[in-house]
């Protein structure tokens, strides 16, 4: 457990100390707060029907970052370890791999959480000019919890299959837009039975649903088994290293 | 304190290491010696834990590396041959996510840091020279060096392994650290490979010579030079070059051979070889005297290391078998030529 802690606190400093932090930051923050300003604009003017909380529709594009953020927080994770060499004084301490990875993947969850952490400010805006219902507000930020844990244990698997960083980000790129996909998928097939799996998988209906305040313990059971398994994988393929 | 038992480690079709034994009685130094490619990091890695063997076994301090990894690599201290550290992080933050790492309590890392920090010389009055806040990625190469010295011992292991600690180092440097090395190998068992020679002579107790994946020799540098070499030679410098001196020498009971050396001057420089285990240097002497040479120098030849080495690990096609030595080196694991020069002169 130590070993796992030793791990994260590393892991999250590195974040903070690189460089690369406080641009993803900023461009995260520009875009987001382009979304925001593109929805209030909307909503002001009279012509359009608002049915739903504000912030829904935040949710549901400002999500779509995850696409790009996910390669860019985990790329380096464990690629950086095997190019650099680090990773030969790391397993020749007493931890595991398992523990490694972990830790990683538990540092990049952090990071990416306290990335959300000013669109707080959005919802605080908000409801100073009229009222808020904080329910489907809590749900949203779940719902890009879930989602973005999710795939950054994909990013994460990535990372461990190659010591380039640049084809992690490749890897984990194609692997989540995959999984955004998986949807289209469900139009296009006749089984039934695969229909219903691939709209289950389905993470744009996910997120609108989070955005409306609906808590899908299906969901988030998906979100915490791909986790599971994808850190998984990503155990397996540090493992593997040693043999080759 | 290591147990390594028949370590064999293939790479696909490659045998790096085959079927390697040896083991470290505590407080012994013992450098490994090979040539590139010999199979030195790989032997090291797979006594460290870091890459498992296909086969054999390795045990440190009496743990097994297979059934009890974790409590044999805390009795283990591993200086890489590629220190990678974290570049961003400073020296002291580092170590103290190392101590963490090797479940180290808060008051015993500190105390640990901090005396890792003053025996690898990263701490000094001069406050220029005291590097303990500064980050690793501006440190020279031999001060991250140190460093990785520092991240070896600071758990105390009773075990160091040390993969060519001084390489890439300027001069000045490689004196630093071998005499850090030393003073480090006085209370622990040590490990080292390199294939720097005079650093074998200089830090070691033993030696072990590693070519093509196996152990072709082994022992102190003394008993090495004894068995590796041929006959025992003295050399003398007698002035004038005074006549008939060949057959003279060569006449001297024990004598095996007298060939005229590289002569200075007017003089004339002679290299006796003689029977193995007798000293002819009296007799010598005694010859001189009675014929009336004018003996200016006489010295005792001895075989270097590096005479040793380049003889072990040389495979040239004249030398035995009629098996071509290029093709040898992907030789597999049935290898039938124990007609190798250097088989033959091992044991």
């Amino acid at each position: 457990m130590r070993a796992l802690w030793a791990t994260y606190t590393r892991e999250l400093r590195a974040y903070f100390l690189s460089p690369l932090a406080y641009i993803v930051l900023f461009f995260f923050l520009v875009v987001n707060g382009a979304i925001f300003v593109f929805l209030i604009l909307n909503l002001i003017d009279p012509r359009v029907m608002v049915q739903d909380p504000a912030l829904f529709y935040f949710f549901r594009f400002s999500w779509l970052m995850l696409l790009l953020l996910v390669p860019v927080l985990t790329m380096r994770l464990i690629s950086e370890e095997l190019r650099s060499g680090s990773i030969e004084i790391l397993m020749t301490a007493p931890i595991t791999e398992s523990q490694v990875v972990a830790g990683k993947y538990l540092a990049a969850f952090t990071f990416y959480a306290s990335l959300w952490l000013p669109t707080l400010v959005y919802g605080i805006l908000i409801a100073r000019q009229s009222e808020v219902d904080w329910g489907p507000v809590a749900a949203g930020y779940l719902g890009i919890l879930g989602i973005g844990a999710f795939l950054l244990a994909v990013g994460t698997f990535a990372s461990a299959t190659t010591r380039s960083q640049l084809v992690a980000a490749m890897v984990s790129v194609s692997l989540v837009l995959l999984l955004f996909l998986l949807a289209w998928f469900a139009e296009r097939v006749d089984n039934e039975v695969l229909k219903q799996a691939l709209s289950y998988a389905d993470l744009f209906a996910h997120i609108d649903e989070f955005a409306r305040g609906i808590v899908d313990t299906r969901r988030l059971t998906y979100y915490g088994t791909g986790v599971l398994f994808f850190l998984f994988l990503a155990t397996r393929a540090l493992e593997d290293k040693k043999w080759r | 304190m290591i147990e390594a038992q028949n370590l064999t480690r293939r790479y696909g079709d490659f045998t790096a290491v085959q079927d390697v034994s040896f083991s470290l009685a505590a407080g012994e130094i013992v450098g490994m010696l090979g040539p590139n490619g010999a199979g030195k990091t790989t032997t090291i890695r797979m006594i460290t834990g870091f890459l498992p063997p296909t086969s054999g076994r390795v045990t440190v301090a009496g743990k097994d590396l297979l059934d009890a990894p974790h409590a044999a690599r805390r009795q283990l201290g591993y200086l890489p041959e590629k220190v990678a550290l974290y570049n961003e992080m400073r020296v002291e933050e580092y170590l103290a996510y190392r101590a963490r790492l090797e479940g180290l309590g808060r008051a015993e890392a500190r105390e640990a840091i901090g005396e890792a920090m003053e025996r690898c010389l990263l701490t000094n009055v001069d406050p220029k020279l005291d590097v303990r806040r500064q980050i690793i990625g501006t440190l020279s190469k031999g001060y991250q060096q140190r460093v990785g010295l520092a991240t070896a011992i600071l758990h105390q292991p009773s075990v160091l392994v040390l993969d060519e600690p001084t390489v890439g180092l300027d001069p000045k440097q490689i004196i630093a650290i071998r005499e850090l090395i030393r003073e480090l190998g006085r209370e622990r068992t040590l490990l080292l490979s390199t294939h720097i020679l005079p650093e074998v002579e200089l830090l070691c107790n033993r030696v072990m010579i590693i070519d093509r994946g196996r152990i072709v020799a082994e022992g102190t540098p003394e008993s090495l030079r004894e068995t590796q070499v041929g006959n025992p030679a003295v050399r003398i410098l007698l002035k004038d070059a005074p006549a008939g001196a060949g057959e003279a020498l060569g006449a001297v009971p024990g004598v095996v051979s007298a060939r005229a050396g590289a002569a200075t001057g007017s003089d004339a420089a002679w290299v006796i070889e003689h029977e193995k285990g007798t000293d002819l240097r009296e007799a010598i002497f005694r010859e001189a005297v009675e014929r009336g040479w004018v003996l200016l120098e006489m010295i005792r030849e001895r075989a270097s290391l590096e005479d040793i080495f380049v003889r072990l690990t040389t495979h040239d096609v004249a030398a035995g078998s009629a098996e071509e030595p290029a093709a040898s080196e992907e030789a597999p694991a049935a290898d039938e030529t124990p007609a190798e020069p250097s088989e033959e002169t091992a044991s």
